[in-house]
């Protein structure tokens, strides 16, 4: 029920977004009864709320939604499961006693400080965006640089426009969404800058937010300096090497009031750390074995929290596994440690879960550092997967049998991306 | 006289570059494309490109200041900004539900709608 905390919890849920919703419903299935969302905003649904571009639901509502269509949807299911959720709920912490119980610390208006008690907890944050520090782009401070995806809530959500000369660094999907969004509300995209060689958004989104609008798209280039004395003036734009140092010989100045910020996101983990779970330093999020669970026994973990997907659909996928997982647990069921660890090899930027076991099938989640075509992705000796091709910006999936996984006697199984080409024996 | 077009395919991240040969309204052939959908691609982006619409309108005691709506299909490549611009008049008085029809005919096509993709309550 909305608006309700009460009594003693199976299953308490840290974050109201795609992924907590999922990971309630998943906690649910398993035939946990009392399950609980906390969510810091006032509506639940996360980031959703703010994407108001189609491309959401394909795989999971079997049709093409736009974000707030399948926050509200999928809340319906929530609430039709009788899961509690408690929105402008902060929470502060998590302490837990010998026997496995917890208690969740939170702050809320109609509650107060309270201690909601719990048998397992799913850690579903979401993550944040990388701002101006996390690059150091060199200039002055003015105002006028933002975000992508703040400004996105500034525009869809509360009305307000962030400038109106816009310049945009970083060709991210959100910075690429923002574009068209700008110029259908009346700002100049004066153009997006992009480092990598390559644009780190999908192609559907640089053909229709900036190609149709006519937005130049400078690959291999950065924003240098930034000048302006209380608002931002202009930006100094440079091509780089390939060391991807900015070159200030064939520099140029552009004059704009609003720079725009869409190079990255990053897990959203205090809580987490708080707590001394182990992270992944090449996600950001926690480190997990093959039922998402965290180094603290108990404690679960699914969506941007635990690493940046691409589609909301993949976070669903995940988080009714965690909540599932999550649900049994508090339900007593204890599985046996995984025994096969996963190495990250050529080509894999990270992989995701950490371990496996021989006990179940698995989905393994992982993502390339650099774009190739045609490669092979190898699961050590036990499985080979032609792709026609992997870019950073695509995450990519492998399924793994237990059949597999009994066969193999290491304790570690390195994957790999080669090109097609190349041969291992 | 033979002219030729070139998009880049949309369908998936592989993003294949496309060729399109024609003689004016008669497409030739088309080349380089990896799939069928390619082909398919190319084809509609030369005879009706179409784009969905996703924007916002003005809602009045509402939580937020924005209702954010959608046209329920497709719409001709060159009226986006147009319809963009229409939409911007609207001023809504909540409470709205998801799902409700703003605006019928929209750009006089019967069964193009445009409508709400939240549900926002009154709040005085």
């Amino acid at each position: 029920m909305l608006g309700r905390m009460e009594g003693k919890y199976d299953v308490v849920v840290i974050g109201g977004g795609p992924a907590g919703m999922g990971a309630a419903l998943g906690a649910r299935d398993s035939g946990s009864e009392r399950v609980l969302i906390l969510d810091r905003e006032p509506d639940p649904g996360g980031i959703l709320l703010q994407c108001i571009h189609s491309g959401f639901g394909l795989h999971y509502f079997k049709e093409e939604l736009t974000g707030p269509e399948y926050a509200e949807r999928f809340l319906e299911n929530v609430i039709d499961q009788e899961v509690d959720l408690l929105s402008n709920s902060y929470v502060s912490g998590i302490s837990y006693d010998s026997s496995g119980s917890k208690g969740v610390h939170v702050m809320n208006e109609k509650y107060g400080l309270s201690t909601v008690e719990t048998k397992s907890v799913v850690l579903s944050m979401g993550c944040r965006e990388r701002t101006r520090g996390a690059i150091r782009i060199p200039g002055t401070r003015p105002s006028g640089i933002i975000t992508a995806g703040l400004a996105q809530k500034f525009v869809n959500m509360k009305g307000v426009l962030p400038g109106k000369r816009v310049a945009i660094l970083g060709s991210g999907d959100i910075g690429l969404i923002m574009a068209r969004r700008l110029v259908l509300e009346g700002c100049e995209v004066v153009g997006v800058f992009e480092i990598m060689p390559y644009s780190n958004g999908l192609t559907r989104n640089v053909v229709q937010c900036l190609e149709d609008f006519e937005i130049p798209l400078h690959l291999s280039t950065t924003v240098a300096y930034i000048h302006g004395k209380d608002r931002v003036e202009k930006i100094t734009v440079a091509p780089v090497d390939e060391k991807l140092k900015p070159d200030m010989n064939r520099a140029w100045d552009i004059p704009c009031d609003t720079l725009l910020l869409s190079i990255g996101l990053i897990p959203e983990n205090e809580l987490s750390q708080s707590l001394g779970i182990k992270l992944d330093l090449l996600t950001g999020g926690p480190q997990v074995n093959s039922t998402l669970e965290t180094s603290m026994p108990g404690v679960f973990t699914c969506g941007n929290v635990l690493h940046v997907h691409d589609l909301v659909d993949f976070v669903t996928r995940e988080s009714l596994l965690a909540g599932q997982f999550a649900g049994e647990w508090a339900q007593g069921v204890r599985r046996p440690n995984d025994n096969i660890r996963l190495l990250p090899g050529n080509n894999v930027h990270y992989c995701v879960p950490h371990s496996l076991s021989p006990e179940r099938e698995h989905t393994i989640y992982m993502r390339c550092q650099k774009p190739m075509k045609p490669c092979r992705l190898h699961i050590g000796d036990l499985k080979q997967k032609k792709l026609r091709f992997v870019v950073p910006a695509e995450m990519i999936m492998v399924k793994v049998k237990p059949e597999l996984l009994e066969k193999f006697r290491g304790d570690t199984l390195r994957i790999d991306i080669l090109p097609a080409e190349e041969k291992t024996d | 006289m033979l002219e030729m077009e070139q998009y880049t395919c949309t369908n998936c991240p592989m993003g294949c570059p496309l060729q399109l040969t024609h003689e004016g309204e008669n497409i030739l052939e088309v080349f380089d494309y990896q799939c069928n959908r390619g082909l398919k691609y190319a084809k509609q982006e030369f005879s009706d490109p179409r784009r969905s619409l996703s924007t916002t309108v003005a809602i009045s005691h509402a939580r937020w200041a924005r209702l954010p709506v959608k046209v329920s299909a497709p719409i001709p490549k060159d009226r986006v900004i147009e319809a963009a611009r229409e939409i911007h008049q609207l001023q809504i008085e909540s409470p709205v539900k998801r799902g409700q029809v703003l605006m019928s005919n929209f750009l006089g096509e019967k069964d193009i709608e445009v409508v709400a993709l939240r549900s926002m309550e009154r709040i005085s």
